[in-house]
C-alpha cells in the first residue's frame, strides 16, 4: 500500500491495537488530524482543553487498562505543555507513546514559527525519543516506540514527526507487534539463596512497589504472602496490589505510612521488596533504613540495586515470574507469633482522623463512606498533596489499577485529566477524582472535556481553601509562617463546574456526605463535589525529614 | 575509593547520542572527566570513552544508567590494570632565541614532535599516558604556555 505519514501513523497505531488517543490538533499536525477525520470510525480521538490534560488522560488510560497510552500534540507550545505529563508517566514508569508534529523538515533549526527541540526538552523525561526524517522509517519507529515503551520497566516514548514527513507517501506493508523480551532468569544460586534466607526468617515482612502492577504479580504476591506468611505493606505505587481488606496488609510505608507498618519494618528480620524503587518518600533517612535486617530486592530495573539503598539479594526480572521462583523454592512457612504480633500493633494503632469540631467533615469519613457506596469497587485518581495521603489512606483498594496518582513526580493537576482517561478505559468503572482546591485550580479546565464527551467522573474536590500539605510543613517547620499557603479564591466552584457544563454539588457538614454522595454516583454524567473540610486537619502519621520511617508522628496540634 | 574510571560505550551512531549519554550524567550528577567519541570502522556504530570520577558503587550506577539507554549497545568498565592509556596533547609555547635549546631539549626527552616554529612560538604534540603528559605540561610552564589542547584519555584493553 502506499500511503502518507499521517495514514502510516494511523495504520501503526492500528496494528498496536490502540483505539483511543488522546490529543490537540494544530498546524504541525494537520496532516495527522486530517488522517484521524478518516479514521475516526476505528480511532478514537478524545479532544482535551489542553495538551497537558491530554497526556495526564493518557498516562490515565494506561495505568487504568494496562495498554500504551497515546496522546498527539502539534509542534512548539503544544509539544512543550506535554512536559509535565511525560516527566509524571516517567518517574511513574507507566507505558505512553508521544506523538507531536514539527515544522517541515527545511524549516528544522531556523527558530520557525512554533519550532521546539522536543527531542532535546524530552530527553531526560523518556525512555526514548525519535525526530522521524525519512518517511520510509515511520512504521518501523513506531513499532520500535511501543516495543520501548511496553517492554521492561515501562515508560513514556515521543515520536516528533516533521509536518511534510506525514504528507509524504511511501509504502506500507502491515506487521503484528513483536513479544517482549523476557530477561533470563538469575543464576539459581540467589534464587536458592534468596529462598533459604526466606525460610530461615522469623519476622519477615513483604513490600510491594508499582512494579507488581506492571507486571500484573497481585495474583502471587498474595500468593507469597500466604506461602511466607508475612505482613505485607504497598507502597503508593502499588495501591490495591494487595487486597486492603486483607488481615496481612499493615498499610502505606514511607513518609505518611501507618504506625503499623513503621512497627513492622522496625521489628522485622527480613524485607522481601518487590518492584520498589525505594523513592526517598518510602525510605525517609535512606541511612537510617533497613539497618538492622537484610533485604531481598526484586526489580526488572538492574539500575534500582543499590541505589538508594544497599540489598543483599538482587533478582533481576519480571515481578511475577520471580515471585513464582520463589514460590517453587519456599515451603509452607508458620509465623502465628510474628503476625499476631502484627495484628497487635494494627489494633493499637488504628488510622483515625480526628477534628477539632466534632461535627466537623473529615476526610476519613468522606473517603470510607465513598468505598462503601462503591462497594470498595472504584477507582480512584488524585491530584497531589494532603487529599492524596487521604485517598491513599482511607479508601480500601482491592485490587490492582484502583489508585492512579502521581506518585514519583507528584503532579499536582494530574488527577482530572487521568480520571478521563481512566474512565474512557473502564467505561463501566465508576472512576472519582480526589482533588483539592489548589490542585483544581491546575487543570480545571478539564471539565469542558468530561462535560462535552459526558464522561461520568466525579470529581470530589476536598476544599480547605489552603495548600494543605504545604501549610501543614509550615506548620511544623516554619512556625506557622503561611507563606502564600492560605488561597481564600473566590472561586464558586458550583458555578464554575455548571458553567462548563458539568453538574455540581456541595458537601458543608456530615448530614450532607452520604446522600450527596449517593446523588453523585446515581448521575450518568460529569458531576463536582465541593466538599468543605477544615484547613487544619493534617496528614498523619508523618515522618519528618531527616527522621527514621520506624518513628513516625502520630500528632501534631 | 574515589578513582578514574574508564568506560568503553558502544552506541549506534544516531543523532544525538553523544547528548543523550552526557544528559544522563549531569542529570544524574556523575563527574565525568573526559569523554572522547568516534564513529567504528562501521558506521553504523560509535564507541566512547569516558573517564567517570568516582567509587565502585558510582561506577556500577553509571554503567546500569547507561546500559538503559536505547542506543547504547554496551558498556564496558575497563580493568585499569589492563589497558593501554593513551591522550593526545599540543601545546603552544612562547620561544626565545635563549630557550630554544632547552625547549627542543624538554621536547626531546619526551619523544614531543615539534609541529611548528614561529617568531615568538613553538608548538609541540605529544601522545602518552596522562602522567607523561602532565610531566611535559609543567616542565614547559616556566616558559609560558600560550595555548593548551589535550583529548581526553583513550583506553583499550589488552
Amino acid at each position: 500500500m502506499n500511503l502518507t505519514g499521517a495514514e502510516i501513523i494511523m495504520e501503526c497505531l492500528l496494528e498496536q491495537q490502540v483505539d483511543t488517543v488522546f490529543g490537540y490538533p494544530g498546524g504541525a499536525v494537520l496532516n495527522i488530524y486530517d488522517a484521524l477525520y478518516r479514521y475516526s470510525d476505528r480511532i478514537n480521538h478524545i479532544l482535551t482543553a489542553h495538551e497537558q490534560g491530554a497526556a495526564h488522560a493518557a498516562d490515565g488510560y494506561a495505568r487504568a487498562s494496562g495498554k500504551t497510552g497515546v496522546c498527539i500534540a502539534t509542534s512548539g507550545p503544544g509539544a512543550t505543555n506535554l512536559v509535565t505529563g511525560l516527566a509524571t508517566a516517567y518517574m511513574d514508569s507507566v507505558p505512553l507513546v508521544a506523538i507531536t508534529g514539527n515544522v517541515n523538515r527545511n524549516l528544522l533549526g531556523l527558530d520557525s514559527f512554533q519550532e521546539v527541540d522536543i527531542t532535546g526538552i524530552t530527553m531526560p523525561i523518556t525512555k526514548h525519543n525519535y525526530i522521524v526524517k525519512d518517511v520510509a522509517e515511520l512504521a518501523d519507529v513506531i513499532r520500535e516506540a511501543f516495543q520501548i515503551a511496553g517492554e521492561g520497566r515501562k515508560g513514556p516514548v515521543l515520536i516528533d514527526i516533521p509536518k511534510d514527513v506525514t504528507a509524504a507517501r511511501c509504502s506500507y506493508a502491515p506487521s503484528q507487534p513483536l513479544p517482549y523480551h523476557r530477561d533470563e532468569l538469575p543464576p539459581d544460586f540467589w534464587l536458592d539463596k534468596a529462598a533459604e534466607m526466606v525460610a530461615k526468617a522469623e519476622r519477615p515482612m513483604i513490600y510491594a512497589g508499582g512494579g507488581v502492577l506492571s507486571s500484573e504479580a497481585a495474583g502471587v504476591l498474595k500468593e507469597l504472602a500466604e506461602r511466607v506468611d508475612a505482613p505485607v505493606s504497598c507502597s503508593l505505587m502499588c495501591q490495591g496490589g494487595y487486597d486492603q481488606a486483607d488481615a496481612r496488609y499493615v498499610g502505606l510505608l514511607g513518609m505518611h505510612g501507618t504506625k503499623t507498618a513503621s512497627e513492622t519494618i522496625k521489628n522485622c528480620d527480613l524485607m522481601i521488596a518487590v518492584g520498589t524503587r525505594f523513592s526517598d518518600r518510602v525510605t525517609c533517612n535512606t541511612s537510617l533504613f533497613a539497618q538492622r535486617f537484610p533485604v531481598i530486592q526484586i526489580d526488572i530495573d538492574a539500575a534500582e540495586f543499590n541505589k538508594n539503598v544497599n540489598v543483599q539479594v538482587r533478582l533481576k526480572g519480571d515481578a511475577a515470574e520471580m515471585i513464582g521462583e520463589l514460590l517453587k523454592r519456599v515451603p509452607q512457612q508458620h509465623h502465628a507469633d510474628w503476625m499476631a504480633e502484627v495484628a497487635g500493633w494494627q489494633r493499637q494503632y488504628p488510622l483515625i482522623q480526628h477534628t477539632n469540631n466534632p461535627s466537623g467533615i473529615t476526610p476519613q469519613e468522606v473517603l470510607e463512606t465513598l468505598a462503601e457506596l462503591t462497594s470498595c469497587e472504584a477507582v480512584l485518581t488524585t491530584e497531589v498533596g494532603q487529599h492524596q495521603m487521604w485517598a491513599a489512606q482511607f479508601y480500601t483498594f482491592r485490587h490492582p489499577r484502583q489508585l492512579l496518582t502521581s506518585g514519583g513526580l507528584g503532579t499536582m493537576g494530574y488527577g482530572l485529566g487521568a480520571a478521563l482517561g481512566a474512565q474512557v478505559a473502564l467505561p463501566d468503572k465508576r472512576v472519582v477524582n480526589i482533588a483539592g482546591d489548589g490542585s483544581f485550580h491546575m487543570n480545571a479546565n478539564e471539565l469542558s472535556t468530561a462535560a462535552r464527551y459526558n464522561i461520568p467522573i466525579v470529581e470530589l474536590v476536598f476544599n480547605n481553601e489552603v495548600l494543605g500539605m504545604v501549610r501543614q510543613w509550615q506548620k511544623l517547620f516554619y512556625d506557622n509562617r503561611f507563606s502564600q499557603t492560605t488561597l481564600d479564591k473566590k472561586t464558586n466552584y458550583e458555578l464554575l463546574a455548571e458553567a462548563y457544563g458539568v453538574r455540581a454539588m456541595t458537601i458543608s457538614s456530615r448530614e450532607e456526605i452520604r446522600p450527596v454522595l449517593e446523588a453523585a454516583l446515581a448521575l450518568k454524567g460529569p458531576v463536582l463535589i465541593n466538599c468543605h473540610i477544615d484547613r487544619d486537619q493534617n496528614v498523619l502519621p508523618m515522618v519528618p525529614a531527616g527522621a527514621s520511617v520506624e518513628e513516625p508522628i502520630l500528632e501534631m496540634r | 575509593m574515589e578513582r578514574d574510571n574508564y568506560l568503553l560505550i558502544t552506541t549506534h551512531n544516531n543523532t544525538g547520542i553523544l547528548q543523550r549519554i552526557t544528559g544522563l550524567f549531569s542529570r544524574r550528577f556523575y563527574n565525568i572527566l573526559s569523554t572522547v567519541a568516534a564513529q567504528d570502522v562501521d558506521s553504523e556504530f560509535s564507541h566512547l570513552i569516558i573517564v567517570v570520577r568516582g567509587d565502585e558503587n558510582v561506577v556500577r550506577q553509571v554503567e546500569k544508567q547507561v546500559s538503559k539507554l536505547h542506543d547504547v549497545l554496551e558498556v564496558e568498565v575497563l580493568d585499569p590494570e589492563h589497558i593501554v592509556l593513551r591522550e593526545h596533547l599540543m601545546l603552544k609555547l612562547a620561544r626565545t632565541e635563549e630557550t630554544d635549546a632547552e625547549m627542543v631539549a624538554i621536547a626531546n626527552l619526551f619523544r614531543a614532535n615539534i609541529l611548528n616554529v614561529g617568531q615568538d612560538t613553538m608548538i609541540l604534540e605529544l601522545s602518552g599516558s596522562p602522567k607523561t603528559l602532565n610531566s611535559l605540561i609543567n616542565l614547559c610552564k616556566p616558559f609560558g604556555i600560550l595555548q593548551l589542547l589535550r583529548t581526553g584519555a583513550m583506553a583499550m584493553s589488552v
